[in-house]
C-alpha cells in the first residue's frame, strides 16, 4: 500500500522559512525561490549520497531521528480560533441548530446506529459489509427507531418557516448519517407526502396525513420510467377512466414504461403515487397524479401490480429501488390527486388550469423541496469530507525538508492547501447560497415560483457537483487511508453520485436556467422595460470596467468581484441571445437550437450561479459586525471568487481576463492558501458536524489502527 | 439511610433518592462552623497518602463531612495530580475515601457561605480548581483506580469516573443531586452522563436516582464490582503489583471482581420507558412522556420519577439538560469550559438564585421546601437558559483555562 501514498514535494517551492505557516508571505518572496531551490538540490544530494555511499549509517539515522510517529491531536499545535466558531455555525445552521443537534443526540444513543470504537472515540456509521438486503431492513429500523421515539410527529401539521426548516433540518440531519437513511425517509415525507400535500386537495390530506406520519402507510414515488427519466412529460404508463364503476385503471402498455428506481418500492413501500398520462374520451390530457395500493398490510403485492428489485447499486444499497408494472389496475375515482384537474363521477375532464404547460408546472412543485434538500445534504456531506482531510493533514506527516528535522504536516506542503483551502471556502459560499435557496423556498409566493424553480435548479446542480468534487479531492488528499470505507470520505461518492441525476440531471437543469433567462431577457426587451428578477437587474446598467491591470489588492474589492462576475453573466447572455437569434434567423426550431448551442447554455448557466452565490454571501457578510469573524469570511470570499476566476475557463476564453492578469490570479490563490492555513481547523470545526459522524482518520488514527485494537 | 432500590421504598417513595444528599448536606451544616473549618484546614489531614513502591494511595479524608470536597482538598488533589503525572516513580494512583463513604460531593454549603459573605468569585476559584483536576484526571496518562465504597455524589463522581477504573461494591451508592439543590449535574457530568447506554444520563441527570453498585457496572460508570470485603484484598494485591500497566490492572481487578445482579426492581430494567420519555426534546415533553406512560401503567417507579422531576428547580432541570444534550456532542475539555461558564452564572444569581434557596431549604432552614424562581418550567424562557451558556460579562472573569495535554495515549482520553 506504500505506493498509493507517497507523494514526493519534488514540484513544490520550499524555502526553509516557509515551513512556517505563521509567515506565509516568505512562500512568494521572490527572493527566497533562488536559496530555496539551491537548499533542495543540496539537500536531494546529499540524501543520494548517503544511499549511495553508506547503508549502515541511513539506518542508524533512521533510527535516531524518525522515532516512532505520534499522533498529536491538531487542537494542541494549531493556533486557537480567533474569531467565535458557534458564531460561524450559525451562520451555516442558522435557527435550526437545536433540531440538528437533537437529531444527532437521538442517533448517537441507540446501537441501531452501530457504534464503534477506534483510537479512543466512539463513531457511528452504517454497516457497510452488510448485504444489500441487510442494509435496508436497517435503514427501515431506524426509521421505526426516530419514529418511536416522535421524531416526526406533527410532520403535516407543523405550519409556517418553522414547521419547513424543522422538516428540512430533520430530512438532512439524518442524511450526515447515512445517505440511504435520509433518502427513505425524504421519499415518503417529501416525495410520497409532499405529492399527497401539494397535489392532493382536502379529502386526501384527512386519509393519508395520518397513516403517513405513523408509518402505518409507508409512501413511494413512481414518477421515472425506463424510457423516461428527465423528460416527464413523456412517460407511457396510461391512465383511463370507467364511468361505470367509477374507477380509474392504470396501465402499463410496454416495457419501456415500466416504473424504474422506485425508492422504496422493492420491499417497504404499501403505497404510491403514480406519474401517468390521463386518457379522456380519447384525449390525453397530460401527465396526472394517482395514489395506488400496491402492498397489502402483510406486505404481499397487490392483484394486478408486479415489482422487481432494481438489484445492488454502486451506493445507496440501504434504500430498495424497484421496478413496477401495471396491469390495468383500477384504483378509485377519488384517488387521483385533484389539485389542479379533476374528472367528475361522469367522466368529464375538469380543470381551472388550461394550459398544459402551467398545469405541468404545477405538477412539479413536490420535486422543488427535494432540490432544496439535495442541495443543503451535498453540502454536510462536503463538509464531512472536508473536516476529515483537513483534520487528517493536520495531523500526518510526509517527508522532511532536511535531514534530522521532523516531517512536515500535510496541511504545511501549499501544494495540499491548494488542494483542500479553495474547496474549503467554496462550501462555505455554497453553503450560504443553500440557505438563501431554503429561505426563497419556505417563504414562497406565487410571483416567486419561477425564481425558486431556477434558483433550485442551478444550486441542485452546482452544489453537487462540488461535493462530488470535494470528496474526491478530499479521498485523494487522504491517500490509502481515503479508500477505507470507515473513513467515510472515499465511500461517500459512491453514496452521493446519484445526486447528480435524480431530480433532474445536472446537466439538463443548467441548459434549463439558461433558456430561463434568456425567456427572461426577451421579455423585457418585448415589454421595453428594464430587467427585473433573477439577479440580472445589472443589465440595466452600463457594462462594468475591468481594471486593465489586476493586482493583489484588487482582486480581493468586492467592487472587482462583482463586476467581473456580472461582466461574465451579462455578456454570456447577450451571446446566448444572439446566437440562437442567428439560428432562429436560419428558421431552425426553438429544440434544435437548445440542442446546438449547449456550450454557450453551459457557460452562462455557470455564470448565472456564480454570480448568485457570492451575492449571497455578500448579503451574509453585511449581517456580521466588524471584526475577526468579518475578516475570515471575507478571505473565503476572496479565495472563492479567485479561485473560479483560476479555474473556470471562460474567464479567459471569453477575454474577461488577459493572459496576463491570469498569472495574477493564479499567483493570488497561492497566497490565499496560504493566508487560510492557520484557519483550516476552526473552519472545519465550525461545520458543527459532531465527531461520531466523522472517521478514525480525523483523530487518532495511530491508536485506531493498533495492534491491541485488532 | 435508605435502600438505592426504588421497590423497597413504597412506604416513602418521595426521599428515596434524596436522603443521602440530605443526610450529607445536615452533616455537612452541622459541622459548618468557622470553627470547624478551621479544624479542618491543615491540608495533610483532609487529604491522606499512602505510598508503597510505586504505588500511591489518596485517602480522602474528612469522614465526619462524607468527604466532601473542600477548597483545600480539590487545591491537594490537583497538586497531588500534576506531580504523580510528572514523577516516573509514580506508575499507579488508588483513590478512596475514609469512614463510611467515598466522597459525598464538593462542599456547597462552604461554597454558599463564600459567596454569602464576599462574592461570587470566591465560588468561581473552587470550581475552577475542581474541574481543572476533573479534566486532569480525564486526560491522565497513568491509571487511577477509584474504590468506591458507599456515597459518590456529585463531586466525589467527578473525582472518580473520569478515572481508568472504578470499582463499585456492595454499598455503593451513585448519584448526581444537584437539580434538588439549584444547581445541575457538573464536574464534567455533561461528558460521562451523556455517554451512558441510551438516554439513561439524561434520567439521572435529572432526577437525581441513585445506583446501586450493580447499575453502576450495569450503566458503565462502574468498570468492575467487587464484593466489599474483598476490596482491602485487592488494594493489597495492586500496591503488590506495583504495576501501571492497564492491562495487568485490569486482569487482577477481574480476579477479585464479581458479577452483582440487578435487583429485581432495577430502574436499569426500566431502560426502554426511560429511552423513550428522557429522550424527548424538552423538559416539558420529557415529564408528558412519563405522564402518558403513568396513565398507561402506573406504578412506584413512575410516579417516583414523576414526583422528583416537579420537586426540582425548574430552570436546573432545564440548563441540566440542554448542558447534557450538548456534552453528548463535545470533548471534555469543552463539557468543562461550557460547565464552568453555567456554575458562574448559577452562582452570580443574575437570572435565578435556585441554587441559594436549594441551599436555603435544604441546609440552613431545612424546611425541604425551596420556593424556586422561575417557578415553573414553562415561565424559564429558551433565552434565559441561552444566557448560562454563553461568556459572562463580567470584566474580570475569564473561561476556564484547562492545561495543555501532550501526546496523550487514547486510552488517556476515552474512559467511558
Amino acid at each position: 500500500m506504500t505506493s498509493l501514498i507517497s507523494h514526493r514535494p519534488i514540484t513544490t517551492d520550499f524555502s526553509s522559512s516557509s515551513l512556517d505557516r505563521f509567515k506565509p508571505s516568505s512562500i512568494d518572496h521572490p527572493s527566497s525561490s533562488s536559496s530555496s531551490s539551491m537548499d533542495r538540490v543540496n539537500f536531494r544530494t546529499q540524501v543520494l549520497t548517503r544511499h549511495l555511499q553508506n547503508h549502515h549509517n541511513t539506518a542508524t539515522d533512521l533510527i535516531q531521528t524518525a522515532p516512532c510517529v505520534n499522533y498529536s491531536p491538531p487542537e494542541l499545535s494549531e493556533p486557537p480560533a480567533d474569531f467565535d466558531t458557534k458564531s460561524l455555525r450559525k451562520l451555516l445552521d442558522g435557527q435550526s441548530i437545536d433540531v440538528i443537534d437533537y437529531t444527532f443526540n437521538l442517533m448517537m444513543q441507540s446501537n441501531l446506529f452501530c457504534p464503534r470504537e477506534r483510537g479512543g472515540k466512539v463513531f457511528i456509521s452504517p454497516d457497510f459489509n452488510q448485504s444489500m438486503e441487510q442494509q435496508r431492513e436497517m435503514t427501515m429500523k431506524r426509521i421505526d427507531y426516530l419514529r418511536g421515539l416522535g421524531s416526526f410527529d406533527g410532520w403535516f401539521s407543523k405550519k409556517g418557516t418553522d414547521g419547513e426548516l424543522w422538516r428540512f433540518a430533520l430530512a438532512e440531519t439524518v442524511s450526515v448519517f447515512d445517505h440511504s437513511l435520509g433518502i427513505k425517509l425524504g421519499v415518503h415525507f417529501f416525495l410520497w407526502g409532499g405529492a399527497i400535500r401539494f397535489m392532493g386537495t382536502k379529502r386526501h390530506h384527512d386519509k393519508w396525513f395520518k397513516p403517513t406520519e405513523t408509518f402505518e402507510v409507508k409512501g413511494c414515488f413512481a414518477m421515472t420510467e425506463l424510457g423516461h427519466g428527465s423528460n416527464v412529460r413523456g412517460i407511457e404508463t396510461i391512465t383511463r377512466y370507467d364511468a361505470r364503476t367509477q374507477e380509474f385503471i392504470i396501465s402499463t402498455p410496454c416495457e419501456s414504461a415500466q416504473k424504474y428506481w422506485i425508492g422504496g418500492a422493492a420491499n417497504h413501500a404499501t403505497h404510491t403515487v403514480v406519474f401517468s398520462q390521463l386518457e379522456i374520451n380519447g384525449v390525453n390530457q397530460g401527465v396526472h397524479a394517482f395514489i395506488a395500493q400496491i402492498r397489502d398490510t402483510d406486505g404481499n403485492i397487490c392483484p394486478n401490480v408486479r415489482i422487481a428489485d432494481c438489484g445492488h447499486k454502486i451506493g445507496l444499497n440501504g434504500v430498495d429501488n424497484g421496478r413496477i408494472w401495471f396491469d390495468d389496475l383500477r384504483i378509485p375515482r377519488e384517488n387521483l390527486l385533484n389539485s389542479v384537474a379533476d374528472v367528475s363521477p361522469d367522466g368529464q375532464y375538469l380543470t381551472a388550469i388550461k394550459d398544459p404547460d402551467q398545469r405541468f408546472a404545477a405538477f412539479l412543485a413536490p420535486l422543488t423541496s427535494g432540490r432544496v434538500t439535495i442541495a443543503a445534504s451535498s453540502m454536510n456531506t462536503a463538509k464531512i469530507g472536508l473536516a476529515t482531510a483537513i483534520r487528517y493533514s493536520l495531523s500526518r506527516r510526509a517527508f522532511s525538508i532536511r535531514p534530522n528535522e521532523p516531517e512536515v504536516l500535510l496541511l504545511d506542503y501549499p501544494s495540499h492547501q491548494r488542494r483542500l483551502l479553495p474547496l474549503l471556502a467554496k462550501t462555505y459560499a455554497l453553503s450560504f447560497a443553500s440557505n438563501y435557496l431554503k429561505m426563497i423556498y419556505v417563504n414562497r409566493t406565487p410571483e416567486s415560483i419561477k425564481t425558486v424553480h431556477v434558483v433550485s435548479s442551478a444550486l441542485k446542480a452546482v452544489l453537487t457537483w462540488h461535493n462530488m468534487r470535494t470528496l474526491q479531492e478530499c479521498r485523494e488528499a487522504c491517500g490509502g487511508q481515503g479508500l477505507k470505507t470507515e473513513n467515510h470520505v472515499g465511500h461517500l461518492k459512491s453514496e452521493y453520485d446519484v445526486q447528480l441525476t435524480f431530480e433532474g440531471d445536472n446537466n439538463v437543469l443548467m441548459q434549463q436556467i439558461s433558456k430561463a433567462l434568456l425567456a427572461e431577457f426577451l421579455a423585457a426587451k418585448k415589454r421595453n422595460k428594464p430587467i427585473k428578477g433573477l439577479g440580472l437587474e445589472h443589465l440595466n446598467k452600463p457594462a462594468p470596467i475591468i481594471p486593465s491591470q489586476l493586482t493583489s489588492s484588487t482582486l480581493r474589492t468586492t467592487q472587482f468581484q462583482t463586476d467581473i462576475f456580472c461582466l461574465r453573466e451579462r455578456d454570456l447572455l447577450h451571446r446566448f441571445v444572439k446566437e440562437v437569434s442567428e439560428h432562429q434567423a436560419l428558421g431552425e426550431s426553438k429544440e434544435h437550437i437548445f440542442t446546438v448551442t449547449y456550450q454557450l447554455a453551459e457557460d452562462l448557466g455557470r455564470a448565472f450561479s456564480d454570480c448568485l452565490i457570492l451575492q449571497t454571501f455578500l448579503d451574509v457578510e453585511a449581517t456580521i459586525p466588524a471584526g475577526s469573524l468579518k475578516n475570515v469570511l471575507g478571505l473565503m470570499r476572496s479565495m472563492y471568487t479567485t479561485i473560479l476566476i483560476e479555474e473556470d475557463g471562460s474567464f479567459l476564453r471569453y477575454g474577461y481576463l488577459s493572459t496576463d492578469n491570469a498569472a495574477v490570479v493564479r499567483k493570488e490563490v497561492m497566497k490565499l492558501c496560504s493566508e487560510m492555513r492557520p484557519y483550516a481547523l476552526s473552519l472545519v470545526s465550525s461545520f458543527g458536524i459532531p465527531d461520531a459522524f466523522l472517521a478514525p482518520i480525523a483523530f487518532n488514527w495511530v491508536d485506531a489502527n493498533s495492534w491491541s485494537s485488532v | 439511610m435508605k435502600s438505592p432500590n426504588p421497590s423497597d421504598n413504597q412506604s416513602d417513595p418521595i426521599v428515596f433518592c434524596g436522603s443521602a444528599l440530605l443526610v450529607v448536606l445536615i452533616i455537612l451544616v452541622a459541622h459548618y462552623s468557622y470553627e470547624t473549618r478551621l479544624k479542618f484546614m491543615a491540608p495533610t489531614s483532609q487529604v491522606l497518602l499512602k505510598e508503597s513502591s510505586n504505588v500511591r494511595t489518596i485517602i480522602l479524608n474528612r469522614p465526619k463531612q462524607l468527604n466532601a470536597l473542600s477548597l483545600e482538598m480539590v487545591s491537594r488533589l490537583l497538586e497531588l495530580f500534576h506531580a504523580y503525572e510528572e514523577d516516573p516513580n509514580v506508575k499507579l494512583i488508588i483513590m478512596k475515601g475514609e469512614g463510611r463513604a467515598f466522597c459525598a460531593g464538593g462542599d456547597v454549603a462552604a461554597v454558599v457561605h463564600d459567596i454569602n459573605k464576599g462574592s461570587w468569585k470566591l465560588g468561581a476559584k473552587f470550581f475552577s480548581i475542581e474541574f481543572t483536576l476533573n479534566y486532569l484526571m480525564a486526560t491522565y496518562a497513568k491509571p487511577q483506580v477509584s474504590l468506591l465504597r458507599g456515597i459518590v455524589m456529585g463531586g466525589g463522581a467527578g473525582v472518580s469516573v473520569h478515572g481508568r477504573f472504578r470499582v463499585a461494591t456492595d454499598n455503593s451508592v451513585f448519584a448526581m443531586p444537584e437539580t434538588e439543590l439549584g444547581l445541575f449535574p457538573d464536574v464534567g457530568a455533561s461528558y460521562y452522563l451523556s455517554r451512558l447506554p441510551g438516554f439513561f444520563g439524561e434520567y439521572v441527570g435529572l432526577t437525581c436516582a441513585r445506583l446501586d453498585g450493580a447499575e453502576m457496572l450495569a450503566c458503565g460508570l462502574a468498570t468492575h464490582f467487587v464484593p466489599l470485603e474483598k476490596l482491602h484484598l485487592l488494594e493489597d494485591a495492586l500496591c503488590k503489583a506495583n504495576t501501571g500497566d492497564q492491562k495487568i490492572i485490569c486482569s487482577i481487578i477481574n480476579e477479585f471482581s464479581g458479577a452483582p445482579k440487578l435487583k429485581e426492581k432495577s430502574q436499569y430494567f426500566r431502560l426502554k420507558t426511560i429511552n423513550r420519555c428522557f429522550s424527548q426534546r424538552t423538559v416539558e415533553d420529557i415529564i408528558s412522556a412519563i405522564e402518558k406512560e403513568a396513565s398507561k401503567n402506573m406504578d412506584d417507579w413512575i410516579s417516583w420519577t414523576i414526583k422528583s422531576l416537579k420537586k426540582a428547580s425548574p430552570t436546573s432541570l432545564k440548563i441540566s439538560l440542554r448542558s447534557i444534550r450538548e456534552g453528548r456532542l463535545q470533548g471534555v475539555g469543552q463539557c468543562l469550559i461550557r460547565e464552568y461558564r453555567m456554575v458562574c452564572t448559577v452562582m452570580r444569581g443574575e437570572f435565578s438564585r435556585d441554587f441559594f434557596e436549594g441551599c436555603r431549604a435544604l441546609l440552613l432552614d431545612k424546611d425541604k421546601n425551596p420556593k424556586w424562581e422561575p417557578s415553573k418550567l414553562e415561565l424559564v424562557s429558551d433565552h434565559m437558559v441561552d444566557q448560562y451558556f454563553v461568556a459572562l460579562d463580567d470584566e474580570d472573569w475569564e473561561d476556564l483555562k484547562l492545561p495543555a495535554r501532550s501526546n496523550l495515549p487514547s486510552h488517556a482520553i476515552a474512559k467511558l
